[in-house]
This record gives C-alpha cells, sequence and structure tokens, in this order.
C-alpha cells in the first residue's frame, strides 16, 4: 500500500501528495518517504512568514501566493495553527485569507498542527518541505504559528524569514520583538495603510542600526490596498540563502542547544538586562555583546 | 431609594431563603447574568427618580420616547414579507394590508443582499427563495405596485447593496410621481453589524460605512422623513451573543455611524433624529426590558451630553423590535408561537416603536399565510386584550427592573472603553473583536444548553417522539427561471450606451469620494443591475472575499 | 497520550448563506474533542470544497446550510467528490434541512444530516463511534 502511494506520488498524483503529507504529520513511515523524496534536486526556496497573532500572516501568505501565481510561479503553502495540549485538536482557519482558486493547480495549500511549546512549527515540517519540494512546487511558503521570542527551529527550514509587525498604539517597541529579529532576514511593517506605520518602519529602523547589526530589509506592506508585494518579493528574491550545511543530527542537536538557551534568556531577563543596556548604548559592538552574553547564559 | 426597611423582616426573610431548595438550574438569564432571589431598595443605591428615570417623553427616556406611549398610539405591526419575484411579494403585501398590517417590511433573497444578480452563477439556487429578488429599478416598481407609499411607511432590509437599493427606491418612487420628502420609511443600511455578525458583505469596512454615509446624507437632505439606517443589535444577538454585547456592539455601531455623518460635515442635529435602532426580542423577558431600557438611557446621555445634540428628537432612541429567530424550534414548531408572544411581551414592556413577530414555522423554511397570520394576531391580542398598553412603562419601578437597567447600562459602557483601548470601531473589527467575543458567548451557551443547565422545551425537556409535520411553504423553481428571463429581456432592451455612461459617472463619484446616490439614481433609469452596479463600484473599493472568522 | 491519529474534518459553508453561527460552535466543540478542524470560510463554491478536502486530506466533510439550497448544492458537492476520487470522505449535513428531504440525502450518499440543535456531544460521538475512516 504505501509503496502504491509513493509510486503515485513520483508520478505527481496530488491526492498522494496530501496523504502522504499526512503520514509524515503522523509521523509514520518517515524513512520511506524520506528516501522517496530524496532523488530529487535540492534548491526550491522556502519561505517563512512569521510574527505575533493578529498581524495578519494568513493575509499577507495569500496576496504573496496569488503574486506568486501572477508571475506564473507554483506555490505550495503549509500554514500552522497551534494544537491544544490538553485534547490535541486544532482549529486550522489559515485558509481563510487565502485565495480560493479551485482549478489552479499551481497553489497548493495545507493546514498543520503545531503542538505547543517553544516551537512555532509543526514536527517533521522539514520533511513536508522536502516532500512539496519534490513534487515540483516553485516556491514554498511556510506560515508559523504566532511566534514568541528565540524560535530557532524557523531559522533552519527556511531560507528567508520574513517577520511581521503592525502598527502600534503605544509609544514604546517592546524589547522582545526584538527577539524576533534575530530569526529576521526581511522585516515587514504590515497592515501599512493603518496610522503610525511610519512611526513603527522608524522605530523598526532604529533598533536594528545598532551597530554590528546584519542587514535586514525593512518594508511597508498594505495587504489590504495590495501595497508593497513586488518590493517584498524582490527583497525575499535577493537575499542570501540560508544553506543548511550540517548534517541533520547535528543540526538536531544544534536547535534543541538553541532551544535550551532562549528559555534561560527567557528565564534571566533580569539579569540580561543591563548587558542589553549597554549594548544599546554602544559601549559593546554587537559580537562582544553575544559573547558575554554566552558567558551569562552558559554559567 | 430613601425607604425605611425593617431589617428584622428581611433577616426573616435571609433564613428562610437559605432553607429554601436550591434552583434546579442555575439561575441566570440567558446571557449568563446572575440573578438574586429578590430585588428590593437595598438593590439601588443612590436611586434617584427624575435623573435615572424620569418621564416618558423626556430626557433620559428610560420610561419610554413618547409621553403617552401605546396609549395614545400603538406600536407599528410590521411584519417581514418577501419571497419569489416582485410580483409575488407585491400580492403578499397587499394581502397585509388588508388584514390590518400598519408598515411595509420587504425581504431580498440572498442574492439580492448579496450584491448579486439573479443570472449570476452564485445565485443558482437561491433566487427568490428567502426573499424577493431585485435586479432592477423594474422590480422595484412592480413590488410596490398600486401601494400608496406615500402613506405608508415602508421598510426595506438590506446592507451591503444598500445604497444601490436606496437608489432604485428613489428613482422608482419619482417615476411614480411621489415627493421625496413624503417618503416614510426604513433601510436597514447597517453595514458594521455585517462585519460583527450577518456577513452580508462585498466591499472592505471603510467604504462599507462611506456608501452607509452617503445615503444618511443624501435622506439627511433630501428625504428628511426617512430613517437611512436601522442601527441593528437584532444580529448581533442571532449569532449568539449576550443581551449586554447585543447592546454594546449596537450602540457603538451607532456612535461610530455618528461620528462619520459629523465628519461628513453634518451637524448632529441634522441627522440624528432620523437614526434608528433595531433590537432583537428574546426569552429572558426581564433582561430584554433591561436592555432596552438602557438603551435609551445610554444613548441620549452619549447624544447629549457627548456629542452636545440639542435637538431632543436627536436624544430618543428609537426601535424596531422583533422576536429572536435563533430561539425558534423545529421540534413541536406549535410551541414557537408561545415563545413569540412572550417575546412580543418583552419588546412591548420595554417601549418598542414597531414589532415583527416570528412565525412557528420559520425554521423550517418561509412562513406559510397561516403561520403569518397568526403572528400577526399575537400582537394583536398583546395590543388589545391583555392591558399592558394602558399606561406607560408598566414595569418600571420595579426593583429588578430598575436593577438590571442599571447593570446592563454598566456592561454596555465598559464595552465601549474596551473598544476605544483598541483604537476604535475599525481596528477593532480588523482585530476580530466583535467577532470573538460574540463566538465566545455562542459556545458558552451552547454548552449550557448541552449539559442542560438551559432547559429549552422539545428539545432538552419536554420532548416528544412525533413531531407534528407542518405544512410548509415551499417555492417553486420556477421563480429562478421566471426572474432570469425577465432579467435578460431588459438586458436585451435598454440602452448599452445609456449604462455605460452612467456606470463610468458612478465610478468617477467615487472615486471623486462624492456622494453616490445622484448618480446611482441615473444608473437606475438606465436599467442598471444590482450587480452591475456593485461591479462598478468594486472596480474603486476593492472587494472582501473573505469573513475574517 | 491518546495514541489515535487526529481525524481532519472539513467544515463548509456552500453558498451565499453567511450564517456561521452553527458552524463555528461545532468547530469549537470539535477541537475540543481533539479534531483536527479545518474552516475555509464563508461562501465557498462547491468546486473550493472539494479542492478543500482533497489537498487537506481530510477524513470527513461536513456541509452547513441554511438557505434552502442543499437539494442543488449537496449532490453537487457529491458528484465532484467522486470524480475527485474521494469517495472514501464521509459527509455529514448540519442546518435546516426538512425532514422529507433527509432520506433523499442520505439515499445519495451523505452519512449523516444533523439539524439545528443537535447537541454537540451527539455529533462527537456520532464522529468516533464512525472511525478515522482512513484508508492506506
Amino acid at each position: 500500500m504505501l509503496d502504491d502511494l509513493l509510486v503515485r506520488l513520483g508520478n505527481r498524483d496530488r491526492l498522494a501528495l496530501a496523504r502522504v503529507l499526512t503520514l509524515v504529520s503522523r509521523g509514520e513511515h518517515l524513512a520511506a518517504i524520506r528516501r522517496a523524496v530524496a532523488a530529487r534536486p535540492e534548491g526550491t526556496p522556502v519561505v517563512a512568514i512569521t510574527g505575533n497573532a493578529g498581524v495578519g500572516k494568513s493575509t499577507l501568505v495569500g496576496k504573496l501566493a496569488e503574486h506568486l501565481r501572477t508571475a506564473g510561479k507554483s506555490v505550495a503553502v503549509l500554514a500552522c495553527d497551534p494544537q491544544s495540549p490538553l485534547t490535541g485538536g486544532a482549529l486550522l482557519g489559515d485558509r481563510v485569507r487565502m485565495p480560493s482558486k479551485p482549478d489552479d493547480l499551481g497553489l497548493f495549500i495545507r493546514s498543520v498542527a503545531a503542538a505547543s511549546g517553544h516551537q512555532a512549527v509543526a514536527e517533521h515540517v522539514d520533511l513536508m518541505i522536502r516532500v512539496l519540494a519534490a513534487f515540483g512546487f516553485d516556491v514554498i511558503l511556510l506560515e508559523t504559528v504566532g511566534a514568541g521570542q528565540g524560535d530557532t527551529a524557523v531559522r533552519d527550514l527556511a531560507d528567508v524569514v520574513v517577520v511581521l509587525v503592525q502598527p502600534e498604539s503605544g509609544d514604546e517597541m517592546q524589547w522582545e520583538k526584538a527577539g524576533l529579529f534575530e530569526v529576521a532576514d526581511v522585516v515587514v511593517i504590515h497592515k501599512a495603510d493603518l496610522p503610525g506605520a511610519e512611526r513603527m518602519e522608524a522605530q523598526v529602523r532604529e533598533l536594528l542600526s545598532l551597530p554590528g547589526c546584519r542587514e535586514i530589509a525593512v518594508l511597508r506592506v498594505s495587504s489590504a490596498k495590495g501595497q508593497g508585494l513586488d518590493q517584498l518579493w524582490n527583497a525575499i528574491a535577493h537575499c542570501p540563502k540560508r544553506a543548511g550545511e550540517l548534517e541533520p543530527a547535528a543540526q538536531l542537536l544544534l536547535r534543541r542547544a538553541q532551544q535550551v538557551l532562549a528559555e534561560r534568556l527567557h528565564d534571566r531577563a533580569g539579569s540580561v538586562t543591563p548587558l542589553v543596556d549597554r549594548w544599546k548604548r554602544r559601549e559593546l559592538d554587537e559580537a562582544q555583546a553575544a559573547d558575554e552574553l554566552l558567558h551569562v547564559l552558559v554559567d | 431609594m430613601a425607604t425605611a426597611m425593617d431589617r428584622n423582616l428581611w433577616a426573616r426573610w435571609q433564613q428562610e431563603i437559605e432553607k429554601a431548595p436550591a434552583a434546579e438550574q442555575p439561575p441566570t438569564t440567558i446571557s449568563g447574568v446572575p440573578i438574586d432571589p429578590l430585588y428590593t431598595p437595598d438593590n439601588l443605591d443612590g436611586f434617584d427618580y427624575d435623573t435615572e428615570l424620569g418621564y416618558p417623553g423626556q430626557y433620559p427616556y428610560t420610561r419610554g420616547v413618547h409621553a403617552s406611549m401605546y396609549r395614545g398610539r400603538l406600536w407599528t405591526m410590521r411584519q417581514f414579507a418577501g419571497f419569489g419575484t416582485a410580483r409575488q411579494t407585491n400580492e403578499r403585501f397587499h394581502f397585509l394590508v388588508e388584514r390590518g398590517q400598519t408598515g411595509l417590511s420587504t425581504a431580498f433573497d440572498l442574492p439580492t443582499l448579496m450584491g448579486l444578480d439573479s443570472d449570476d452563477p452564485r445565485s443558482l439556487g437561491e433566487v427568490g427563495r428567502l426573499g424577493v429578488a431585485v435586479d432592477t429599478i423594474d422590480d422595484m416598481r412592480q413590488l410596490f405596485a398600486d401601494i400608496d407609499i406615500g402613506k405608508l411607511s415602508v421598510s426595506m432590509t438590506i446592507n451591503a447593496p444598500a445604497v444601490v437599493i436606496m437608489a432604485f427606491y428613489l428613482a422608482n418612487a419619482q417615476d411614480q410621481g411621489f415627493d421625496w420628502k413624503k417618503l416614510r420609511g426604513t433601510i436597514q443600511n447597517d453595514t458594521l453589524k455585517e462585519f460583527h455578525a450577518q456577513n452580508e458583505i462585498y466591499f472592505p469596512p471603510e467604504p462599507s460605512v462611506k456608501l452607509a454615509i452617503d445615503v444618511v446624507e443624501f435622506c439627511t437632505r433630501h428625504v428628511p422623513q426617512w430613517n437611512p439606517v436601522s442601527i441593528s443589535g437584532y444580529h448581533i444577538r442571532e449569532a449568539g451573543s449576550t443581551a449586554a454585547q447585543e447592546l454594546a456592539f449596537t450602540l457603538a455601531d451607532g456612535f461610530h455611524y455618528v461620528d462619520e455623518g459629523l465628519a461628513r460635515g453634518l451637524a448632529v442635529d441634522e441627522f440624528a433624529p432620523r437614526l434608528s435602532f433595531f433590537f432583537n426580542a428574546h426569552n429572558d423577558l426581564f433582561e430584554e426590558v433591561a436592555k432596552y431600557r438602557a438603551a435609551r438611557l445610554v444613548w441620549a446621555d452619549r447624544l447629549r451630553n457627548h456629542y452636545g445634540a440639542k435637538n431632543e428628537n436627536s436624544w430618543k432612541l428609537r426601535f424596531h423590535a422583533q422576536t429572536a429567530g435563533c430561539s425558534l424550534q423545529d421540534k413541536q414548531p406549535e410551541v414557537n408561537l408561545i415563545r413569540v408572544a412572550y417575546q412580543a411581551l418583552a419588546a412591548v414592556l420595554g417601549g418598542c416603536q414597531s414589532l415583527h413577530t416570528n412565525s412557528m414555522d420559520e425554521t423550517l423554511a418561509l412562513p406559510s399565510e397561516h403561520a403569518v397570520t397568526l403572528a400577526l394576531r399575537t400582537q394583536q391580542v398583546l395590543a388589545h386584550e391583555t392591558g399592558v398598553t394602558n399606561t406607560a412603562d408598566p414595569i418600571g419601578g420595579s426593583y429588578f427592573v430598575e436593577s438590571l437597567t442599571r447593570q446592563m447600562a454598566g456592561e454596555a459602557r465598559k464595552y465601549f472603553e474596551r473598544i476605544d483601548e483598541l483604537g476604535g470601531m475599525l481596528p477593532a473589527i480588523d482585530r476580530g473583536f466583535f467577532r470573538r467575543e460574540i463566538a465566545e458567548a455562542s459556545f458558552a451557551y451552547q454548552r449550557e444548553v448541552d449539559a442542560n443547565h438551559k432547559l429549552i422545551v422539545g428539545v432538552n425537556a419536554y420532548q416528544e417522539a412525533e413531531s407534528k409535520q407542518l405544512d410548509i411553504l415551499s417555492i417553486d423553481q420556477a421563480v429562478e427561471t421566471e426572474q432570469v428571463d425577465s432579467l435578460n429581456k431588459i438586458k436585451r432592451d435598454r440602452s448599452a450606451a445609456d449604462l455605460a455612461r452612467t456606470l463610468d459617472a458612478a465610478r468617477r463619484a467615487a472615486e471623486a469620494d462624492e456622494n453616490l446616490l445622484p448618480t446611482l439614481v441615473d444608473a437606475a433609469r438606465a436599467r442598471a443591475t444590482v450587480g452591475e452596479v456593485m461591479l462598478a463600484l468594486a472596480d474603486v473599493y476593492g472587494r472582501c472575499d473573505t469573513a475574517v472568522v | 497520550m491518546d495514541q489515535q491519529p487526529n481525524v481532519r474534518i472539513v467544515l463548509a459553508k456552500v453558498g451565499l448563506d453567511g450564517h456561521d453561527r452553527g458552524v463555528k460552535v461545532v468547530s469549537r466543540a470539535l477541537r475540543d474533542a481533539g479534531f483536527h478542524v479545518i474552516y475555509p470560510g464563508l461562501w465557498q463554491s462547491p468546486e473550493a470544497v472539494v479542492r478543500t478536502v482533497a489537498d487537506e486530506d481530510a477524513d470527513w466533510l461536513g456541509i452547513s446550510l441554511l438557505s434552502g439550497t442543499h437539494m442543488t448544492l449537496v449532490p453537487k458537492i457529491l458528484k465532484l467528490l467522486a470524480d475527485a476520487g474521494l469517495t472514501h470522505v464521509g459527509v455529514l449535513v448540519g442546518g435546516i434541512i426538512p425532514e422529507t428531504d433527509i432520506p433523499k440525502l442520505l439515499a445519495l450518499g451523505v452519512s449523516k444530516v444533523f439539524g439545528p440543535g443537535t447537541p454537540l456531544p451527539e455529533i462527537i460521538t456520532y464522529l468516533r463511534a464512525e472511525g478515522s475512516r482512513t484508508h492506506a
């Protein structure tokens, strides 16, 4: 049965694709599936869209997908929603905001439930991505659950990570948000048609202008008005790809260690603040600050 | 209240209460508000008759908007009607007027409500099913044929394409020789509640509100006796909200329309007097009465003290009520007659200006003539046989009612604060605030019902094995064919040039941010269809394709 | 931890009808009972519903209809499901369905019709009893 399924998958049978994704999400027959897609070439760009709840991830993913389709690229979307830790159930509603074009086979949308924890993506998403890439989609968009800080899993899965923020009514940008920027390659001020977009962009740029920060594109996008999508895709396309050069086991271990560090940072936020302030005041550069931070967290 | 009370008597009552058997179901209102075993002057600390109650017809209108209320003039008995073609609905209108109805209320079919034509592929199977199909001005003419719309008051329940339907109505009225200044009626035109609850949505929120205010502005200037918006809580309640949410969200919507009217350059007293409301009349009698009274109280306060309105008519909240559709059951449907009677009583004790009573078979299909007649008779018995109309606000002064009224007003004000914190109406909509609140309340209620904490006769109590088969009105599929044929003929006969010209003018007016009514009246006469106009406007405003969950 | 794989169910509102109170309440209840509920929103065309069921590899499809169009829309969806090779998917219908039409729907291949006011536990019990209906 499985062999038949994998053969059909190889023949670009869409129902087989849907079925295999289910098996992967349940952690079934992973080895066999991995083998089946191993022969395919790498190189399909994976773009993760992340950000806090309510910032408009689904809407933006939908707009991006439409944009890519118009440009003639086939798109697969993996939309993650949280799974209830108590019941295991999930309300997977991200499709609502995405285009509904049943005849367009160049668009594939799949909803995935992500177990709770510090992760913003579901288990085995890496293999789901491989399966979709092997199937032949030109671009894969990964929508994460509303991310908290220090979500490094996303960084390993995607070539480009787009972080969304939206104009706030408050004056201060929370320091927590800055944690999101550790994973960002592109920062999008979403809902840019709302008041405060300019101010938000200025605040973000200020934060990112701290010495030693790497180049991060900052853009304003309004899904409602359809503005900024061209520029967004350009920014994404021009990001240097992150090659995952480590072998899977080492990657897994690295991810776990990163998680531990992130948890500790969260717990020791109080003792870290003076260091952060010194960095903000430019008394240290980014590399020195990071080094000191490591000492704080490892000791 | 400065009433001296004997504490010994109270203590004895307290003791007896403690020994009394506990209530079978938790004693809360249907919205979940806990209710005390008794209400006394103690519940009304600092109560002042003049400021909290006053007199009917005077600020703050808690006791009603007219001095004599029903003693002077009964509420309008206005039953919804509409199905099939305009001709069939016109027949039903004549039928109802002959049986004593004093105002006409029009229900449109789903395609029309959604701004689609009868020949649109998405309209398949839906034409004329839940209301009348209106595609062009000719349908409008047929709908009101031989009806003196200068004398009767006409209500049209439509939202997303309200600006278009209003244009059709006005164009037709003028063509038939009626003076716009004489026209009385209401168009629902309340787009905000669509985004909260009913989902009759076409354009995104901002342009939708703009079009709603176009109707308000135009009618203020040219159709002064018309109520250009019926700010509705009915649908919010039908979607599962609590009574307090129904009250708060409706009033908040009202305030937003006032803000928008003012931003348009209208003086508050120019248009506020014509803002009307539409509330649900649900099962929990006293909660409903408190809701209506709190609505009047809170609206009057805001209009006078915050907006600075000087015209007393701006302070008066007038409302139409409809008995709760969501409370009707398909098990033992005749029991619905009884529910509707109690709900109607609540609306009347609450001081409504007009009332629609649902028919008992309404869960199953559009009502039969027999059921509609009984629904109307429910109101007539209430008006003429129960004596509740003999005095204004008969229930005022009840410790229970006044307590609940205060509580309800307080809850509403808390919601206003939360909406402000979110940045106002449109940001709150964008964040899904209203939808979430409603969905939570709806789910909580269903859990209560499933747990048998809230009993519904025939459903989770007093069930019967056999259900009596009611005669249900079924819609002939021929309706759709007839309507589409008629539409095709109109499209063949009209001038393509006139159509293009008027639609173009509408687009340009939209781009220039002008009031669209004048250009749409022209388009109506050029036999533009509802769908064509909406599509033309979508070129400027965009579409709202997804109802945000 | 329950070893049963989570059952995937698509809840669809088809046609122009915008009443979503029922479908939202059922979504919540199913999620709380451990199901993975995919809700693609209002105004879905029959084609869009079937596409969703296919791509999401759903075990069940629940169609919510309140406008009386069930005898047009449900047969259409069933046919599209069959054409797409999705006959293994269980189809449920919820909403306002006159009693006389229920046998007709069941004869067409609908597994069960739930009227308005069906207690939520009843829906959950039914789905659990039917199993996940997965195929290899």
